[in-house]
């Protein structure tokens, strides 16, 4: 016996050693053994303490299906990302402006477009614009000077009359296209944006002839600007980035055991969460996405006296539009946004209605909102925040939070500006918290939220819940699930017996078969096949890849390929011995021959196993795993050892025959 | 223990196999066509519930009391051992959320049936475009999969071999989607990995005879091509037996014992088995022969 021949066999015991060391903590359960120490404080007995020190610590990795879990796939609204960012910049290029003491500045963002417009009095105002978007947004944002907006003038001066202009200019002017009619409060000028420049002529003459009190008027000073290309796909992608982060603090945070967070497509999210108990609350965590805004209460004769919330008039004007108009009961985003819509031309065109939700704290549902009118700008968002605390105060606990230096600085502006002026609405997820009035002004930064309604504990824990969702950082949009899977862990368990029993039964039908139809040489082929399975799951182990459901079958599929291969190597081994060739030259001519082809048939498979991956999401990837584990197992066992153990057989016993 | 001895004359005897096989596959288009597929909510979108209840309903009641409750058309089936008490509910997407719609059915059963314990323990929840991506990234995967195996067949052997195999191919997976559509079962993504393991299995047979084809063709130079083949497959005939025989085992323990997603994709497989065998000796084998001899018409040469 040579010595390359034993080093084939310690290769493969060696193969087959490291396979079982993997699969020992899985076999005996060490991981879970240690956890439960560890939560029960139980101190480790001896031989546990070895194990650990000894073995690897980590089990199988089984896939959601196999141990219950969730997987959730959320969509990012970079629109709405992007959208607050440019309110933001609007709203810093204001102030800016406004520092420069520059008067009469409008600056402030084309709905539904990434446009941001700005007003500007004279020549001065341009250049210094300009200067300051190229010193601090250096080429992200470009400058347009053409615009595709009509200003008129109304001669009409008082309030109630100006609004009902807006509304019958939307009237008249709807079917000529997707128009935007805006105001400016307390303004008497109107801006009325195209739908295109080919219908400039057309509209002209139709507001001439319908609405002879409208004069147009020229503005000279009028820009547009919009955020460059490079700029908004930064932004798209950043939104994305963020928001992976911030979901993967939170389920740090939340101690999840191995949660899976990636990036999917462009604007997706894979959320997987393996063994999770309570999978409301785990979801609940990694949507809620904690946009925090402030925003300033309009009070243009719209709020009740001695209080923010929107006077009876725009209640009544609520109430209709939901019957009118059908929306659903009840405060979503959605239903809010129909409001909104229905009410345009009814309320000025910078300002929006947004509710303060009123919760039954035994049921834990909205039963009431109470409708505020806020302007739409936010002035200071969450991404200036730096911090925030759950504080206890003489009222209950409160959120107390702080603000970076250009928040502090932006806050402090605002609530100087409108102390003893007015109520500042501060908005989680667009639903307003609380709107206090603005005793005095706040320059340090800070600010609190208090709690609605409800029992100490509760608000304390709301309280908690809430500071985590700030501090942990807000998303930069809200989240979308589109795709959700939960899967009970009793479900798991039933899968992976049942697909084992499954596996089991299939593997011994093919085994018996296998003993009868080649005898020594099938036992030999069943045998390897056993070391194949083995260095599948130990190759799985080791790289701590995904087992599932699929998976299974697809071992199961590789055993079926493996036996394949080592029937074309009986076959021709078979046909060499019956065209008369001496046993020795027989068996090699068999494996020599035979090799074309099961490299050929493989290969395929572990193309399709490539492609698999490539395209599959969860259960499939782990089929396409297992199924390009097991072509490079199957090669090596199905062909390689089998040989090795042919050659051991021949050279030692050198038969007459072969059983085969 | 011998299958086959006899030289059986495969390529002889076939023109009642091709016009069944044209049968088979047309009659499978036409199905697909006309009858369509029971797409699952993998490709469509919709939510698929699977509750544990403390006692026993019967499904028309529960199905009734859902419809009431939620305002959608829900599907409701009793799955399991009947002792179990699970049920499986299953929509295509509703008006509302999709991620609030469990928590409504929950509250439903509750109230409307008095129970002590409702337990959702599955919830699958697919939104309809999520859905339809998922079935473009499908489509697309089938033929990334099939045009790469193709690539490495022309490589590997030459190009009077690949037609062949794309021709059994597109045979194969014909006869499995029909069966699908005849059947109604439902396609979902764990089908789509049986089909692509199927398009796997059937080149591995198909690639078996051509090598071996190959080899004859060095060796017996003067042989007319039809002999070549016809004894080639049969040198093969064993090894194709035996493999089909313990995949097919393998396949059917599968589908009897499996249940859910294991039992959809073991019975595309026993389709595939039967077709892929069928398809390496009755399609690719006489493709080969063909182009061989009239390949020079269509600009084929050696």
């Amino acid at each position: 016996m040579t010595s390359s021949w034993r080093n084939k066999i310690y290769l493969v015991l060696a193969l087959i050693l490291l396979s079982l060391y993997a699969l020992m903590p899985s076999i005996l359960g060490l991981q879970s053994r240690l956890e439960e120490a560890e939560a029960k404080g139980r101190v480790l007995k001896t031989w546990e303490k070895t194990l650990a020190w000894i073995l690897p610590q980590k089990e199988l990795n089984l896939g959601l299906d196999l141990r219950g879990g969730i997987y959730l796939e959320l969509e990012v609204s970079v629109q709405e990302a992007v959208s607050n960012r440019l309110d933001l910049i609007a709203s810093q290029t204001q102030r800016y402006l406004s520092s420069e003491k520059i008067p009469n500045v409008i600056i402030e963002r084309v709905p539904k477009t990434d446009r941001i417009r700005a007003l500007l009095p004279n020549e001065v105002a341009l250049k210094k614009l300009s200067e300051y978007l190229s010193k601090n947004y250096s080429n992200s944002l470009v400058l347009q000077k053409e615009s595709n907006e009509l200003t008129y003038q109304s001669e009409q001066k008082d309030e109630a009359s100006l609004q009902a202009l807006v509304g019958s200019l939307n009237e008249k002017l709807a079917p000529l296209g997707a128009l935007e009619i805006e105001r400016s409060t307390g303004s008497d000028t109107f801006r009325v944006v195209l739908p295109n420049e080919a219908k400039r002529e057309e509209i002209k003459q139709k507001i001439a002839s319908d609405f002879k009190d409208l004069k147009e008027k020229n503005e000279p000073g009028k820009v547009v600007y919009k955020p460059s290309d490079a700029y908004l796909n930064t932004l798209h992608q950043d939104s994305v980035k963020q928001a992976v982060e911030t979901i993967r603090n939170r389920i740090d945070r939340y101690g999840v055991a191995e949660p899976s967070i990636r990036k999917l497509g462009t604007n997706r999210i894979a959320v997987e969460l393996p063994g999770v108990s309570d999978p409301a609350r785990a979801i609940s965590i990694v949507k809620q996405s904690g946009k925090l805004e402030f925003k300033l209460v309009d009070d243009s004769k719209m709020t009740s006296p001695q209080h923010p919330r929107a006077n009876n008039e725009i209640q009544d004007l609520i109430a209709k539009a939901r019957v009118e108009k059908k929306i659903p009961e009840g405060f979503s985003a959605e239903s809010v946004n129909q409001i909104n819509e229905a009410l345009k031309g009814k309320i000025s065109s910078d300002s929006e209605i947004a509710f303060e939700l009123q919760t039954d704290p035994i049921k834990k549902k909205v039963v009431a909102g109470t409708p505020y009118v806020l302007k739409r700008k936010a002035e200071v968002t969450g991404d200036m925040l730096r911090g925030a605390q759950v504080s206890v105060g003489n009222e209950g606990p409160y959120v107390s939070l702080s603000f970076n230096p250009i928040g502090a600085k932006l806050f402090g502006e605002l609530t100087a500006a409108n102390a003893q002026k007015g109520f500042l609405a501060i908005i989680l997820d667009g639903n307003v918290m609380s709107a206090p009035f603005i005793k005095v002004a706040i320059p340090n930064g800070e600010a609190q939220i208090t709690l609605g309604a409800g029992d100490y504990n509760t608000q304390l824990q709301e309280a908690e819940n809430l500071s985590l969702v700030l501090r942990e950082g807000a998303l930069p949009a809200s989240l979308k699930e589109i795709t959700k899977t939960i899967i009970g862990p009793s479900l798991g368990k039933n899968a992976i017996h049942e697909g084992l029993r499954a596996a089991l039964i299939a593997a011994l039908v093919v085994v018996a078969f296998m003993i009868l139809y080649y005898k020594a040489s099938g036992l030999i082929a069943d045998v390897v096949l056993g070391v194949n399975v083995l260095l599948i799951m130990g190759v799985l182990a080791m790289f701590q890849a995904t087992l599932t459901l699929p998976g299974i079958a697809g071992i199961a599929l590789t055993m079926a390929m493996a036996l394949d291969a080592n029937i074309i190597i009986f076959e021709r081994i078979r046909e060499e011995i019956k065209s008369g060739k001496p046993i020795k030259i027989a068996v090699n001519a068999g494996f020599s021959n035979a090799l074309t082809a099961v490299i050929d048939t493989h290969l395929t498979t572990f193309l399709s196993g490539i492609v698999l991956y490539q395209f599959g999401t969860g259960p499939i990837r782990g089929f396409a795993v297992t199924l390009m584990i097991g072509v490079v197992t199957t090669l090596l066992t199905a062909y390689w050892v089998t040989h090795l153990i042919y050659e051991y057989w021949i050279q030692k016993k050198n038969p007459e025959t072969l059983s085969i | 223990m011998k299958i086959v001895e006899k030289e059986i004359p495969f390529i002889q005897n076939q023109s009642f196999l091709l016009i069944l096989s044209l049968i088979l596959t047309m009659g499978s288009l036409l199905l697909m066509v006309y009858h369509g597929f029971n797409l699952g909510i993998d490709f469509k979108g919709g939510i698929k519930l699977q509750y544990k209840l403390s006692q026993s309903i019967e499904s028309g009641k529960i199905q009734e009391a859902l419809t009431k409750g939620t305002g959608e058309k829900i599907l409701v089936q009793q799955v399991g051992q009947p002792s179990e008490n699970l049920y499986a509910f299953e929509l295509q997407t509703p008006k509302e959320n999709i991620d609030t719609f469990s928590t409504k059915v929950t509250e439903v059963l509750k109230k409307e049936f008095q129970l002590e314990t409702v337990t959702l323990i599955k919830e699958e929840a697919v939104g309809a475009k999520a859905g339809s991506e998922i079935f473009k990234k499908g489509q697309v995967s089938v033929i990334v999969a099939w045009i790469l195996i193709l690539i490495y067949i022309g490589f590997r052997f030459d190009f009077y071999f690949s037609p062949g195999a794309i021709v059994a191919l597109l045979h194969d997976l014909l006869i499995v989607l029909g069966g699908f559509a005849i059947t109604g079962r439902e396609i979902n993504l764990t089908v789509l990995a049986a089909f692509l393991t199927i398009l796997g299995y059937s080149v591995n047979d198909t690639i078996i005879v051509y090598d071996r084809v190959r080899e004859n063709a060095k060796k017996f130079k003067s042989l007319p091509i039809e002999d070549l083949v016809n004894q080639s497959i049969n040198e093969t005939l064993s090894r194709t037996i035996v493999t089909s025989l313990t995949m097919f085992f393998v396949v059917l323990v599968l589908f009897i014992m499996g249940s859910g997603d294991i039992k959809d994709f073991a019975f595309a497989m026993i389709i595939g088995v039967v077709t892929g065998t069928y398809s390496s000796i009755f399609i690719a084998s006489p493709i080969y022969i063909f182009l061989k001899k009239h390949g020079h018409r269509f600009g084929m040469s050696a």
